[in-house]
């Protein structure tokens, strides 16, 4: 399964920048492209000026001493699926994406690479051409999944660079068009899929009903801008579109663990573009929505429903973007399953899940969350034969869909080449079934899974908790 | 000891240490003035604790994947690393602690120690060359500092026992080098030392209030679930 190809990045590194929804979000007069908070490429000669200026005004101290700090030992690059699958293609590794960043700080900030460039090999961009291939490394051949964040000896956060690389450029409008488009529905709607309010209303009354038929009771409620309930449910906008059923199962569970709790009207999406574009302002806009909601509501606590970025955005990032301090606890819904099980709030019986079973811990979560061990205590209850993955846990591989891949078509083919390793280490489970917290992981194990013909199903926890209930 | 070698182990070494701990300053102080960045959310482990283990990482092989699958490079890192230490601590010894090094067993360990540093080195310098994935990020600063070191190290092992009197060659060789390291240093990429503390401090720091670090470690993990069998 490795590739020898070197060129295989030239291919990527060449793809061109296509403005076409740019121009269309500008003659559809989009409220964040009207009001600048979305910015479109301006083919004016001064883009690489701008981009020097962001680079400047932005730099903080961790990314300055990530940026310092390599020392080009090369042990980042067998941690990477990139450099993995394609071990002849120099410009795969870690350090080789990191460096195009890299060298554009040095020869701008460092004092070396000021005085002698080449020595170090510092350079600046020259054009909008050297912009877009910077692009093409920074979206299209990295998932930010971190895994080399982890086996850097001195601790360089390459993927820290790469969604740093990616801000600029989206202040830019050097963007592929998959992350201009999410940007502009979550900046517009506030929420990644332009949900509008009466489909979210319309599909939750639509769950409401199905758990109320199911559990023969009129009892089951999904109360909407409820005041002063134990906690505030977040959601997926995925769960909407694609996949209510999460929340039926979610719906069920809270009724029958006893628990009092509200959506929100606004301020429900979970996910958070931000993490991918590298777009900060966005970041604090859609944390913001959740968090003021929560403090609207008085919610006792935010819990956030089984999405990986949305984790770490919620729980994490999201208050670094907002600059606003934690009052209110929040918590994944696993860790609540967790606690509810432990307290004996949920009756199962694991045979009813009876298929082997893996877990796939998501890099957002693993890596940047700290939530490693609830899953595995949620799914050993109320599976009968859980299998762990290899490697698991921090070192988990990417489904391949991380980084938002997952919405970047014209990467999807060198992604999936690269989600080799991921098939690999699926199929030695010789499991049947592999549990996800986090939608955009089911997406891309999918793809894997179709990609290289895996006889495996993707599940969520919520799915196998709601399966076992003694009900 | 002729004037010059003495000039070059004194007078010369102190003012290039003077000049690299300016540097150094100047260095710091400007990779603090970017502004810091700091978790906001509340904590869910020990930042405290993240930190050590970020900092105790260098003496923990098993505990990174990469490293953990190549031994050979981290015996490499080791031997190298102590033999900065040791040429640099000789370096001292020559010009402010000669006695030392009038005892045989203690020059045999030295030479024994920057000898196999200079092995790392020219290992470590193959396989910069040799791995085109390597060669295509390293630029003239990575090949002139491993190979300064290698002559800083041969130079080293030659110099330690302190005769001058047999021969001063090894002696001046090694107090350039010395000299060279100490204004370059600051310049290159040798300097990550500098930075090591403050990146894995910070990076610890977050991922241990994160509690992601310490992570947890095989054998400790998903203990059965307390409360209530259902
Ligand atoms: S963050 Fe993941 S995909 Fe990106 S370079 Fe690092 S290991 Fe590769
Ligand atoms: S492991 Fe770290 S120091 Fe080594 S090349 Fe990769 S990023 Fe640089």
């Amino acid at each position: 399964m490795r590739r020898t190809s070197e060129s295989r990045s030239r291919q990527i590194l060449d793809l061109p920048l296509d403005v076409r929804t740019q121009e269309k979000a500008k003659a559809d007069k989009a409220p964040c492209v009207e009001e600048g908070r979305l910015a479109t490429y301006r083919p004016d000669g001064r883009n690489v000026q701008r981009f020097l200026a962001l680079l400047s005004k932005r730099m903080n101290r961790r990314l300055a001493l990530s940026m310092t700090g390599c020392v080009h030992c090369g042990l980042c690059a067998d941690s990477c699926h990139y450099a993995l699958v394609f071990p002849d293609d120099p410009q795969m590794t870690p350090v080789a994406k990191a460096d195009r960043i890299r060298k554009i700080f040095k020869r701008h900030m460092d004092w070396t690479g000021r005085i002698a460039p080449w020595w170090v090999g510092a350079k600046r961009p020259s054009d909008d051409a050297d912009l877009n291939e910077l692009k093409n490394v920074a979206f299209g051949l990295c998932s930010a999944c971190r895994r080399c964040t982890f086996n850097c000896p001195m601790g360089v956060d390459t993927a820290g660079l790469i969604r740093f690389t990616r801000g600029l450029l989206t202040s830019l409008g050097i963007v592929p068009e998959g992350i201009f488009n999410v940007s502009r529905d979550q900046w517009d709607t506030g929420n990644q899929m332009g949900v509008s309010e009466a489909d979210y209303l319309e599909t939750l009354a639509w769950m409401r009903d199905e758990v109320r038929t199911e559990l023969g009771t009129d009892a089951v409620d999904i109360p909407i801008d409820k005041d002063g309930c134990d906690f505030l449910y977040v959601i997926n906008p995925r769960e909407i579109k694609f996949d209510p059923r999460s929340i039926g199962q979610a719906v069920k569970i809270f009724h029958l663990a006893g628990e009092s709790w509200t959506m929100p009207r606004w301020g429900w999406d979970n996910t958070n573009f931000g993490l991918f574009s590298g777009d900060d302002a966005l970041g604090a806009f859609v944390a913001d929505n959740v968090y003021e909601a929560a403090a609207r509501l008085k919610a006792k606590r935010i819990v956030i429903s089984e999405c990986g970025h949305g984790f770490r955005s919620t729980r994490w990032e999201g208050y670094g973007w907002a600059g606003r301090d934690q009052d209110v606890p929040s918590e994944s819904v696993v860790v609540s399953l967790e606690r509810w099980l432990r307290e004996g709030r949920l009756r199962v019986d694991p045979s009813r899940n009876a298929l082997p079973v893996t877990f796939h811990d998501s890099c957002n979560i693993a890596r940047s969350g700290g939530l490693t061990e609830e899953p595995r205590r949620v799914l050993q209850r109320v599976c009968s034969d859980f299998r762990e993955m290899t490697p698991n846990r921090t070192e988990n591989y990417c489904c391949t869909g991380g980084g938002g891949l997952l919405s970047m078509a014209e990467y999807r083919p060198i992604r999936l080449e690269a989600a080799s390793i991921k098939a690999r280490q699926l199929e030695a489970t010789g499991a049947k079934l592999v549990c996800t917290m986090c939608h955009n992981c089911i997406d891309g194990l999918n793809d894997v899974i179709k990609h290289y013909n895996l006889d495996l199903k993707v599940v969520q926890v919520l799915e196998l908790v709601d399966k076992a209930l003694l009900v | 000891m002729s004037p010059f070698l003495n000039v070059l182990e004194n007078q010369v070494q102190l003012i290039c240490l003077a000049f690299m701990a300016v540097v150094y300053v100047l260095r710091l102080a400007w990779i603090l003035h970017f502004r810091p960045v700091r978790e906001r959310g509340l904590a869910q482990g020990d930042a405290g604790r993240g930190a050590g283990y970020a900092l105790a990482g260098v003496a923990l092989p098993g505990a990174m994947e990469s490293i953990r699958r190549k031994p050979i490079f981290y015996a490499q890192f080791l031997l190298f690393h102590l033999g900065v230490v040791a040429a640099i601590t000789a370096t001292f010894i020559i010009p402010y602690a000669p006695g030392l090094f009038e005892k045989r067993l203690i020059v045999l360990a030295f030479q024994i120690v920057i000898g196999a540093a200079c092995l790392a080195g020219i290992l470590r310098l193959v396989r910069r060359l040799s791995d085109r994935r390597l060669r295509a990020v390293s630029r003239p600063d990575d090949y002139l500092s491993i190979l300064m070191m290698i002559l800083f190290f041969g130079a080293g092992v030659l110099a330690v026992p302190n005769h001058p009197r047999d021969g001063e060659t090894a002696l001046i060789a090694f107090f350039i080098l010395t000299a060279f390291f100490l204004v370059y240093v600051p310049f290159s990429k040798i300097c990550h030392y500098l930075y090591y503390p403050f990146i894995r401090f910070d990076l610890g720091r977050s991922l241990g209030h994160r509690g992601v670090w310490p992570p947890v470690r095989p054998g400790r993990e998903c203990a059965p679930p307390a409360g209530r069998p259902s």
